[in-house]
């Protein structure tokens, strides 16, 4: 049933936001407040400019270009020299566009009062009042080609190592072989330290975690066949409870290297987590992947 | 919660950020071309010019009944360059002139004057002119250089200098509201004639000063037959006027120059031996080849609708001789090269072809060698008009080029010696519907289908059988095989793949399909999905120009051996009287099944999914006293609709009353109204109503939500979209209404009203969703809204719907977003089972075709990102849409006034098949979930192979390492 209860919460949102789009639009004052409704045997006026696309030859690009008001309501043609007139246009406020499909042009809003007062400004759908002028009669240089096309993506040894994830897995990873080498464990204040931190750094403790389901289930075939070949015997040692699969490692020996390794991957994980929660659905899909390399 | 306008930074990044994640749509710019294909065309030529500027120019220059100005390379038939104005009456052509390198033009029904550089493709410049309807136009010159053109309105007479445009002089005609004012002539003298006429009175001309407008002289003459100079006088030799009466059969010939009262001088057709045609209106014909000289005194009057005749003005200005009598003889047109001016007349060879000669115009004698033959299309339209190009040879003798522009507005170049250059389908440019219908299957294609359509053989034959076929296709891959091993020794130019309609059937995955469109002129074309060739054409005479057409595919080519069959109802929009034409959508052929006669008007047709026993779908028309007619409306047909009577549901529109209403077919084929809605018309008209695509699959029932739990569609298949606009235009008042309507029980499910907000209101209504886009008259901008309907998390009955038993109405969720241009047209992508995620493909004015993932519109976009609203992978919601450049599915490809979208599935669930018509038509494929059940073009198969090398190479040396080092150790 909450269900419902959220949906209706997100009409009453839509609602409210209607209604403060109204509020903001009813502030909205300046000259071209009456500009409007057009009036049916009112002046008709024109729009001037000129349009530039820098290093390209005229004659290269304006046969296949043209300026459009409103979107079509009002259409012209480019000069020779790269200057338009769009005639008969009514008082009122247009966006101004020189659509060409090889060169980029940003919109322009102009403005046309009914005396016949011409401005121009930047072209806000969001703030339509706001008014950041523009020079009139327009000057529209382009900003260079249309980007039409994905790049392929090609495949190279250095893009392979210099790209940034693997950057990310790779640097961790040295952290992990040499820290453990550099922190003394045996120190029990560290080991107290580690084990707070580790408390914080589980997301979410009712969730259940792939990589820990993972590491059980290694441990578990891994105990097995460390028995199987060499026969190590098994040290009882009491777990606090963040770290209660950490001690089925245990049975192999050396508590203290496991215990450092795996706190290590655990970080690790975590970080990976962090790192990489935004890009994919499922952050538990890296942890296991990490985990696949040790 | 935040106003819009101020979306923190953070938000921006991230819906920026998912607008890179979610960017499944873009072109490779290696895939240019590949599987896509665009044809420009640009409509009725009205007027066509060949550039004459140079001996070796390739130009030819058209302006068209679309509002386009085009130049074509005469020697191929491309486009140099195009520039399309405003469709509609502010944008016609009124008159193209040419002069050098410049073309001059009179546009709006005389609002502009336009002067273009052909050379370039630019405006030289425009000038406005005053207000008044536009009657002629022509050049004036002055000691034998052409410095003005002189434009004729209904009340004034303007001169304007051809460099800039500016003004010379402006004067208003004498007593413009009884004389019709209707030609301008200039003979290269220091006078410009206007000549004007009262009906069935007299003839007015007036000779105007070129220096400053003054009116030098102005004459009456008495002219009782003369009803229009427009139609039925023209200006032959120097400044004699020459009139055609029907109902005297006489010439008249007049000097225009003479200083004296004038007189008609009258010569009767009988003195000459000519007999007009009875019921024809004869024409004249003449030449003003440079507008410095006067016009030639040849001049042609057309007898009959084959019949010309050539006459020469003698020099004393009255008496005319007859020179030579083409009959039959379809066209006639002028040309001049030089000094030598030349006749082209069209003359019927034979059933398929006509032939075309040229002859001297002042003496009317045939020029060797100049026959050249235009062929006949059974298919296409009668020719219509020539227009010609001569020139001079190197030997002095006249050679030239013809243009031949159809009824079906198809245009044809025909170049010496009788070679067809190139055609031009200029119907194409005003495709009014279409469908694409799959290809027919192979021989062996059918048979591996049919096995698995009989189940009731046993074990071992279908193992036989599953080998045959298993056999046939080795056989049809090495023969493949074969011809590629074939093919590659061949030189390169050689290997031709030519479609031919013979050669067409269906490839692997269902891509190439045949395009039936439907243009306004009536004329049908099958094209080639994949090539873009055009493999049949069909004209239908006799169709009117306000007739509506719908297209129906009744059966599709799944039916071996029945042909596929569809049905074109094409309907006059005035008197909505009706006809079918049914149709081989592969061949284009007639088909001999005989439609039903339609003697009433048809207010609505519906396709049903009954089917007969040749597995033809039912159409069913509905007549204006609602009575119904079935096609095929065979026995069993009509056993089948008494049986399903009364679960046939059906609605009609009555706009003009506002009226929408559903009836029930009863058993006997009348029918009961069992519902209406009426949305009164002094408020709001109802501009557009839209229901569901009947091939439209939905995969998933539901979406399943952050917390697991799942949100049931509203999939209701009758459900109807009904748009209405307000008929208050004030900005303050206006409104968009969307009503959602049960077609079945006529039940509002959902009503939307967008205040302050006018047409034209695009939208698509598809599974449980409906997006329009609308003008904001608050805001000056375009927004898209779009509204979703769910069940809620349990569905009523999941098992099957029912309009009638569906309690509960559906939750409506509805988010608006802005979007930062005016859009054309808008359709969503199709896929064959719908689990590709869908597109919207928005048809922008600039010609781009966007493709914006409806992830973007989606109502449930949330404003605070949560944990849950994460994991369902939604954007945050943000004001404006964005438009980017790597979207548009036609690259550079623009596609011109954009009418339509239509998309297609194919074979491939990622692949949908779009075609875009306006004034172009572009095909191409979209993968709106990419491609994720084929290799892309792109897979690399050389990393693949190494990699997978390299390990094996690498397993295989650390085997042999191992084996080392365990004797190693067993030495030890």
């Amino acid at each position: 049933m909450w269900l419902h209860v959220r949906l209706s919460e997100v009409c009453l949102f839509l609602q409210a936001m209607f209604i403060l789009a109204c509020c903001f639009s009813d502030m909205e004052s300046g000259p071209i407040a009456t500009s409007g409704s057009v009036q049916p045997n009112g002046d008709r006026f024109k729009i001037e400019g000129r349009a530039i696309v820098p290093g390209v030859k005229t004659q290269d690009w304006i046969s296949s270009a043209r300026v459009t008001v409103e979107g079509e309501e009002y259409i012209g043609f480019l000069r020779t020299d790269g200057s338009f007139v769009v005639n008969d246009v009514p008082s009122g406020s247009y966006v101004v566009e020189v659509i060409s499909p090889g060169y980029k042009f940003e919109a322009v809003r102009v403005d046309i009062t009914s005396k016949g007062k011409m401005r121009a400004r930047l072209v806000n759908f969001i703030k339509t009042s706001e008014v950041i002028r523009q020079p009139y009669p327009l000057q529209l240089r382009s900003s260079g080609p249309h980007t039409y096309f994905m790049k392929r993506e090609t495949w190279g040894w250095t893009d392979f190592l210099m790209n940034p994830m693997v950057m990310m897995m790779v640097l961790p990873l040295l952290i992990i072989v040499l820290l453990p080498k550099v922190v003394n464990t045996n120190d029990p204040e560290m080991r107290k330290e580690m084990e707070q931190s580790m408390n914080m750094l589980n997301p979410n403790p009712e969730l259940p975690d792939v990589s820990e389901f993972m590491t059980k289930l290694f441990s578990g075939s891994k105990s097995s066949s460390s028995k199987a070949i060499g026969g190590s015997k098994c040290q009882n040692i009491t777990c606090t409870s963040g770290l209660r699969n950490y001690c089925n490692w245990s049975c192999h020996g050396n508590y203290n290297a496991i215990f450092k390794k795996s706190f290590f991957i655990r970080l690790y994980n975590c970080f990976l987590s962090r790192v990489f929660f935004p890009l994919s659905n499922n952050p538990r899909v890296c942890t296991t992947l990490v985990l696949c390399q040790f | 919660m935040k106003p819009p306008a101020k979306m923190s930074k953070p938000t921006s990044l991230f819906v920026i950020f998912f607008s890179l994640f979610v960017m499944s749509e873009a072109v490779f710019e290696d895939q240019v071309g590949k599987f896509d294909w665009r044809q420009q065309y640009v409509g009725k030529t009205l007027f066509a010019h060949f550039d004459s500027h140079s001996q070796s120019s390739k130009k030819l220059f058209l302006a068209t009944d679309k509002n386009i100005f085009a130049s074509f390379n005469s020697r191929t038939g491309e486009l140099f360059w195009r520039h399309v104005d405003k469709a509609g009456p502010e944008g016609t052509i009124d008159i193209l002139l040419l002069h050098g390198q410049d073309a001059l033009m009179v546009v709006g029904g005389g609002r502009l004057l336009r002067s273009w550089d052909t050379n370039m493709g630019g405006l030289n410049w425009e000038a406005v002119l005053d207000t008044g309807s536009f009657q002629a136009a022509c050049f004036v010159a002055m000691q034998d250089t052409v410095k003005h053109v002189a434009v004729l309105k209904k009340a004034a007479i303007s001169l304007h200098y051809l460099t800039n445009g500016h003004q010379k002089w402006v004067e208003n005609l004498p007593d413009s509201d009884t004389v019709q004012y209707q030609a301008v002539y200039s003979g290269g003298e220091e006078e410009v004639y206007v000549l004007g006429v009262v009906p069935n009175s007299h003839l007015t001309i007036i000779a105007y000063s070129l220096e400053d407008g003054e009116i030098i002289k102005q004459r009456s003459v008495e002219a009782p037959w003369l009803s229009s100079v427009e139609s039925s006088c023209v200006v032959v030799g120097h400044g004699v006027l020459m009139c055609v009466d029907t109902a005297t059969l006489a010439l008249y010939a007049l000097p225009i120059q003479a200083e004296e009262a004038p007189q008609f001088n009258q010569i009767l057709l009988q003195s000459l031996d000519l007999e007009v045609s009875p019921g024809f209106q004869p024409v004249l014909v003449s030449s003003q080849p440079h507008p410095a000289r006067s016009p030639i005194s040849e001049f042609f009057l057309q007898l009959g609708p084959d019949h010309h005749v050539l006459l020469q003005l003698n020099a004393d200005g009255y008496t005319i001789a007859p020179l030579r009598d083409f009959q039959p003889a379809f066209l006639v047109s002028f040309s001049t090269t030089g000094e030598k001016t030349v006749a082209a007349v069209m003359t019927p060879k034979n059933e398929t072809a006509c032939a075309i000669n040229l002859f001297s115009a002042d003496s009317g004698r045939r020029l060797l060698d100049t026959t050249v033959i235009f062929p006949l299309d059974l298919n296409g339209g009668k020719p219509f008009k020539l227009y010609v190009h001569a020139f001079l040879k190197k030997d002095d003798s006249v050679g030239y080029r013809v243009l031949v522009q159809t009824q079906d507005h198809a245009l044809t170049f025909i170049q010496q010696p009788g070679r067809v250059v190139w055609t031009r389908e200029e119907a194409l440019a005003d495709v009014v519907t279409m469908e694409m219908v799959d290809l027919p299957l192979t021989g062996t294609q059918a048979e591996l289908e049919g096995e698995f359509g009989k189940k009731a053989d046993g074990l071992f034959p279908m193992v036989l059988k599953r080998l045959s076929s298993q056999v046939i296709l080795l056989q049809a891959w090495l023969a493949h095989l074969w011809k590629l091993f074939y093919e590659a020794r061949k030189p390169h130019g050689q290997v031709k793949n030519e479609v031919t309609i013979e050669t067409l059937s269906r490839d692997e995955f269902n891509l190439q399909k045949m395009m039936v469109m439907v243009t306004a002129s009536g004329k049908l074309f099958g094209i080639d999905s994949k090539s873009g060739s055009i493999l049949w054409k069909h004209y239908l005479e006799n169709v009117q120009p306000n007739a509506v057409f719908k297209l129906i595919v009744q059966r599709t080519t799944a039916h071996f051996p029945h042909p596929p069959q569809c049905t074109l109802l094409i309907k006059d929009k005035d008197t909505g009287l009706a006809s079918l034409h049914v149709f081989n959508p592969i061949f284009g052929r007639k088909s001999h099944i005989a439609p039903p006669a339609l003697p009433r008007p048809i207010l609505q047709s519906l396709l049903l999914p009954v089917i007969d026993q040749d597995y033809a779908k039912v159409l069913l028309l509905v007549d204006d006293q609602y009575k119904v007619t079935a096609f095929p409306s065979t026995k069993n047909v009509l056993q089948q609709l008494q049986e399903m009577a009364s679960s046939i549901f059906f609605y009609l529109i009555r706009s003009d009353q506002g009226n929408l209403s559903g009836f029930r077919l009863r058993k006997d084929l009348s029918t009961e109204r069992i519902w209406e809605v009426v949305l009164p018309t002094e408020v709001q008209k109802i501009v557009a109503v839209n229901g569901k695509r009947p091939n439209e699959h939905v995969h998933s029932q539901g979406r399943v939500m952050g917390d697991r739990s799942v949100l049931y569609k509203y999939l209701n298949p009758n459900l109807l979209a009904v748009v209405t606009e307000s008929t208050d235009a004030h900005p303050e008042r206006a409104f968009v209404g969307v009503f959602l309507v049960d077609g079945v029980t006529g039940r509002i499910i959902h009503e939307a009203v967008q205040r302050k907000a006018r047409g034209p209101v695009h939208f698509v209504h598809s599974e449980n969703w409906v997006v329009y886009e609308y003008w904001n008259t608050k805001s000056r901008r375009n927004e898209f809204s779009v509204l979703e309907l769910f069940e809620g998390t349990e569905l009523y009955n999941s098992t099957v719907f029912s309009s009638l038993d569906r309690p509960h109405l559906p939750q409506v969720l509805q988010q608006t977003y802005i979007f930062p241009s005016p859009i054309t047209t808008m359709e969503a992508t199709l896929t064959e089972k719908g689990i590709t995620s869908r597109h919207l493909l928005v048809g922008l004015p600039s010609g781009a075709i966007l493709s914006l993932p409806k992830m973007f519109l989606d109502p449930r976009r949330p404003e605070v990102v949560t944990e849950h609203s994460r994991e369902e992978n939604l954007i945050p919601y943000a004001p404006e849409m964005p438009i980017r450049t790597e979207w548009f599915i036609n690259y550079n490809q623009t596609v011109a006034r954009v009418k339509g979208i239509y998309t297609a599935p194919s074979g491939l669930e990622s692949t949908c098949l779009v075609v875009a018509y306006g004034l172009d038509i572009y095909q191409t494929r979209v993968y709106p979930s990419k491609q994720f059940d084929v290799l892309k073009d792109d897979y690399d198969y050389v990393l693949i192979s190494s990699v997978l090398f390299a390990l094996f190479f690498a397993t295989m040396i650390s085997k042999r390492l191992a084996q080392v080092k365990l004797l190693n150790r067993a030495w030890r």
